[in-house]
């Protein structure tokens, strides 16, 4: 190799690096489209939820253009991928701020992608709304760019407590995984049941292990009337079997997202059998919940497809009370159209109608009533009480 | 549109300096570190939390290379006797290990949670838009200082005893080299650069989190050297920018495929990344910047 041929490679690569630069460079005219960012995870381990998350975005803004758009201009939808890593989000969500412009980012799913991309969001005006759970999240300095349609960690804390005392539960044991809520919900959890006389042990584990024997003995020995899981699939599907295993004959209590038809399937029925789960519960039955099974053709859209659902139709309702499409403007006029004595409506079209005709609206999303705190949490939340009985779910309540 | 290339440039920078860090190692010595990742996350968190702590930045960043290298010690100074692929897997260990860490020592980490208002050093002067500008060059500069420096290492007798520990360790031994000690400074080195990357990382984008320090990160950074040339610090230093540009420039090429949906553009988009390293190592295994051993000067 001689020195010549190296430089001429390198200048090559030079050039190309170069050009490549002023590749995406587009107009950015205050009179073309207006632009909405979503940034769901596409790959990695939110990779199942984000992709039916875009594609609803996109929905929603189809029928909106075909209406005639809002403020008389269309929508373009710009989907990145956040690759379920705080890292990879930084990138993506730079380049819908910078290239794009976009005026909101909406679908961030990990907590530790929402919280990297927030300061992002809140130097540039660009309003975020996120699926993340963790409650770290809306105590950032936000100045009000943030809102989560979540319910966060304290709230469903609060709900694992009093469903424990209800089962009457005196010691109840919390098993889980390392995740951004454990600790939160463990602390609820404790408030709630010691009100109650009763007492709680935690026991935080290692998701990725092949058995839990040892994690189980520790539990079998406080003997518990209730053990709360806190965990995610996989580990859950282990722990249950060491659990069945040990010969645990009290109650158990997990989230409907680790304890699911697929986990039940999996496992013999005897080991699954009268475990109790709790969910956010969609408001299923609601006319913005049909609107959504009608648009994207899914029967029982998942709670993070409801929740950004109601975030694109209360981001374009916001611009259109607001009359401008800014981030800015549309901080400051959410709350406008998602609370308050307006006419109840449930999609955009609605919504767009009743503004058009000098009405104040008040959006009700088929994830809920969408009510928000000054801080950007939900004020109100429903939430779906399931037993497993002959390897089905049987609805206990929605409260 | 400039304040995105201004960005990518800082990251690609900071990529720089890992890819920098593991060709000392890898392209020097021989050594494969699998653990970048920890090592980076191990400066940012030092970084972090000392700045946090009230330690003037400047200051924690140079606490964070020390760190660095005091891990980088402490995970060799056991496996410095194990060879290739042992020593591949206990630092992969070391990885995950720091990550672990990181997730359940709340107490110093704030677990999964993260560290949120890491210190950005004179933002509050300078405004974001200056605070990119200013962040950017000094990237920038301690990057082509350490690219200086390790250039010079590289052509220097450590550089050349380092290479020949990596062709033969026997022989560089019976030559009167003392391997171990070369190895462990190299590592230790290695390593605090990497530390140095990750406080220049954690200060610039003022959050970090567990979920950072995934073994992607470390990959990229092996893509970015192989496709820069291992063993040349040049090569490293253009592989980490060739590697952005990749990464970020992919992004602009799904309005091309009509017809998907995101998930399919963002697959794609994987693919095509896999693809084009495939195509490099196939078509210039040596790199864009071969490795270029040169005469030991005349005494």
């Amino acid at each position: 190799m001689t020195n010549s041929t190296t430089r001429r490679r390198f200048l090559a690569s030079s050039a190309i690096l170069a050009g490549s630069l002023a590749l995406p460079i587009r107009a950015m005219a205050q009179d073309g489209p207006i632009k909405l960012g979503t940034l769901t995870p596409l790959t990695g381990a939110g990779g199942p939820y984000g992709p039916v998350m875009a594609d609803t975005v996109k929905a929603v803004v189809d029928g909106v253009n075909a209406a005639g758009g809002v403020l008389g201009r269309q929508i373009e939808v710009v989907s990145e991928d956040d690759q379920t890593n705080p890292e990879a989000g930084v990138r993506a969500a730079r380049k819908l701020i910078d290239v794009d412009g976009v005026s909101a980012i909406m679908g961030t799913w990990a907590s530790s992608v929402t919280t990297a991309v927030a300061p992002l969001c809140w130097e540039s005006g660009t309003m975020l709304t996120t699926v993340s759970g963790a409650d770290s999240i809306t105590l950032l300095p936000h100045e009000g760019y943030i809102v989560r349609t979540q319910p966060n960690t304290i709230l469903q804390g609060q709900k694992f407590g009093e469903f424990t005392v209800e089962l009457g539960a005196g010691k109840v044991f919390f098993m889980s995984p390392q995740t951004p809520f454990a600790d939160s919900q463990f602390s609820e959890i404790t408030k709630v049941v010691e009100a109650a006389g009763g007492s709680t042990e935690k026991l935080i584990y290692d998701d990725k292990k092949p058995s839990y024997r040892s994690e189980v003995d520790e539990m079998m020995a406080f003997g518990p009337d209730v053990v709360v899981l806190g965990g995610y699939m996989p580990d859950t599907t282990v722990l249950l079997k060491d659990i069945y295993r040990a010969g645990y004959e009290g109650k158990m209590l997990a989230f409907a997202y680790s304890v699911n038809q697929k986990l039940v399937d999996a496992l013999p029925a005897e080991v699954v059998e009268g475990i109790y789960t709790i969910a956010p519960s969609p408001a299923e039955g609601s006319a913005a919940y049909k609107a959504l099974t009608e648009l994207t053709g899914i029967a029982s859209p998942d709670p993070y497809t409801t929740q950004i659902f109601d975030q694109v139709n209360m981001v374009i309702l916001a611009i259109a009370a607001a009359g401008d499409a800014s981030g800015t403007a549309i901080r400051d006029a959410f709350r406008t159209v998602s609370q308050g004595d307006g006419k109840p409506v449930h999609t955009a079209l609605e919504g767009l109608e009743a503004l058009a005709a000098g009405e104040a609206v008040n959006y009700d999303g088929a994830s809920g009533p969408c009510d928000f705190t000054a801080e950007g949490d939900i004020l109100d939340c429903q939430f779906r009480y399931e037993q497993v009985k002959d390897g089905a779910f049987t609805l206990l309540k929605i409260a | 549109m400039l304040s995105y290339v201004i960005f990518s440039a800082t990251t690609a920078g900071i990529y720089g300096l890992l890819a920098l860090s593991l060709n000392l190692i890898w392209g020097g010595a021989g050594m494969v570190n699998l653990g970048l990742a920890g090592f980076f996350a191990v400066g940012a968190y030092a970084s972090a939390i000392l700045s946090l702590a009230g330690v003037p930045v400047p200051i924690a960043i140079l606490a964070a290379c020390a760190m660095g290298a005091a891990a980088g010690i402490g995970a060799t100074w056991a496996t410095v006797r194990l060879r290739g692929d042992y020593h591949a897997i206990v630092t992969l260990g070391f990885a995950e290990v720091v990550r672990l860490v990181a997730m359940n020592e709340r107490w110093l980490t704030n677990g999964t949670d993260g560290l949120p208002g890491i210190p950005a050093p004179l933002k509050s002067v300078l405004g974001p838009q200056g605070f990119a500008v200013f962040y950017l060059c000094l990237v920038l500069t301690i990057l082509v200082a350490v690219f200086l420096a390790l250039r010079r290492l590289d052509r220097a007798p450590f550089g050349r005893v380092l290479k020949a520990i990596r062709e033969d360790q026997d022989l560089a031994g019976f030559a009167g080299k003392n391997a171990m000690r070369v190895k462990l400074i190299a590592f230790a080195v290695s390593a605090g650069i990497a530390g140095l990357a990750g406080a220049l990382y954690a200060h610039y984008q003022s959050y970090i989190s567990p979920d950072h320090f995934q073994p992607l990160l470390t990959i990229y950074i092996f893509l970015a050297v192989t496709s820069g040339g291992v063993g040349r610090p040049a090569g490293a230093f253009l592989g980490a920018f060739l590697v952005i540009l990749f990464l970020e420039g992919t992004r602009f090429l799904g309005h091309l495929l009509p017809g998907l949906s995101s998930g399919q553009v963002a697959a794609s988009r994987e693919i095509l990344v896999g693809l084009a390293f495939l195509l490099v190592l196939h078509l210039r295994p040596q790199g864009v910047l071969p490795e270029r051993i040169r005469p030991a000067p005349a005494q």
